[in-house]
């Protein structure tokens, strides 16, 4: 059995501040459910405060069901040698979230590639638009509703002979006899 | 070898293809992920300077172009650029399945699947990426290939100029480049 105590006081600590939902997912990992408001108080407390000086990675997951955004602060303590995951939901239609650019530098490189790659704004954010991609006027490459297969097959030409490929998911399960749940069966490649 | 033969050559081109095939200056340009197998292609294991292979450092001093897997849309204008900038003879070689069918990346936005359209090439070796032994029997094809004189795509380029161009504004949609007047 671990000794999980070292996490359990970081958590309790955290709720005690503000109150937030949270859970200590295993050892050194620590995750907070925070509303987008609050971002930048709790990422401030834990910066100042509670040892927790290095942002690690700022990720985005699509949640194109619910309609949202979700952005994850990956903060790291040298010398608890914790994770703490700080977890918010942003509106996918009008997607505007706060620059933390002042609290860590790294975060402006993360968040221009943010706002290339899923189309979330940060106001104040100072950074050529043009980061990664090159003269790109589609919609932001990662969300889920956009067809990278249907867009490669448009713009780029073909060789042909490849169109016997098979799609790697369904070659799989087939052969391992398991079954694709429905909620995936929407983004097969038919 | 007498004149009177149907494919002859004339001494003076077999001295300068025979030349010309056991000297090859690569470029020293590792366009994507291919570009880990060329540094053990050439020391001492697998030792590619006995063919005559060594590294050129510009563009002007170099022979050969060697396009080492994926292209992105971002490389290939700066490949284009350095390819109109090699003199004639050129040649290029191409590694992996990313530059035949598009390989592992043929659904991404952001990658070419078929090479030939954009620049000629002479020599495709397959692999994912190929190991040295595959790249030394790819340079071997090459000396065949130019031995037997159908290594003239350089020209061929500037022949067929509006073909490559039409293609290549079609996926480069920002076109700031020079115009060679070769």
């Amino acid at each position: 059995m671990e000794n999980l105590e070292k996490e359990n006081n970081i958590l309790l600590e955290v709720q005690n501040a503000f109150k937030i939902k949270g859970k200590v997912i295993r050892d050194r990992r620590v995750e907070v459910m925070v509303s987008k408001d609050m971002v930048s108080s709790v990422l401030l407390f834990l910066k100042n405060q509670k040892g927790f000086i290095h942002l690690a990675h700022i990720a985005c997951i699509d949640f194109i069901e619910e309609g949202e955004f979700q952005l994850v602060y990956v903060t790291w303590s040298p010398e608890q040698k914790i994770h703490v995951m700080v977890k918010t939901r942003v509106d996918r239609e009008n997607p505007v979230m706060e620059n933390i650019d002042n609290i860590w530098d790294q975060a402006n490189t993360y968040e221009r590639e943010m706002r290339e790659m899923y189309g979330i704004e940060f106001p104040g954010l100072v950074g050529d638009h043009e980061f990664i991609l090159e003269d790109w006027d589609e919609m932001p490459p990662m969300r889920r509703d956009f067809d990278t297969h249907a867009y490669a097959h448009k713009t780029f030409y073909q060789r042909p002979g490849r169109e016997d490929a098979q799609d790697v998911r369904e070659t799989i399960t087939k052969r391992s006899g398991e079954v694709i749940p429905e909620y995936a069966k929407k983004y097969s490649r038919e | 070898m007498s004149t009177n033969e149907k494919n002859s050559k004339t001494i003076l081109e077999y001295i300068s293809e025979w030349s010309r095939k056991h000297s090859l200056f690569v470029m020293a340009y590792g366009t994507g992920c291919g570009a880990i197998e060329i540094p053990s292609t050439m020391t001492s294991r697998y030792d590619a300077e006995r063919f005559g292979i060594r590294g050129a450092a510009t563009p002007r001093q170099a022979d050969v172009l060697l396009i080492t897997g994926y292209l992105a849309t971002k490389t290939l204008k700066r490949v284009i650029r350095v390819y109109e900038q090699m003199q004639n003879p050129k040649y290029v070689i191409a590694f992996g399945s990313c530059t035949i069918n598009g390989g592992m990346y043929y659904d991404s936005y952001n990658t070419i699947n078929s090479l030939d359209r954009y620049i000629p090439v002479d020599v495709y070796i397959n692999g994912c990426m190929p190991r040295p032994e595959a790249v030394i029997s790819g340079f071997v094809k090459l000396q065949e290939e130019i031995a037997a004189g159908r290594c003239h795509k350089g020209e061929k380029y500037i022949e067929n100029l509006e073909w490559y161009r039409a293609n290549q504004k079609k996926i480069i949609k920002n076109w700031r480049m020079p115009d060679y007047n070769w």
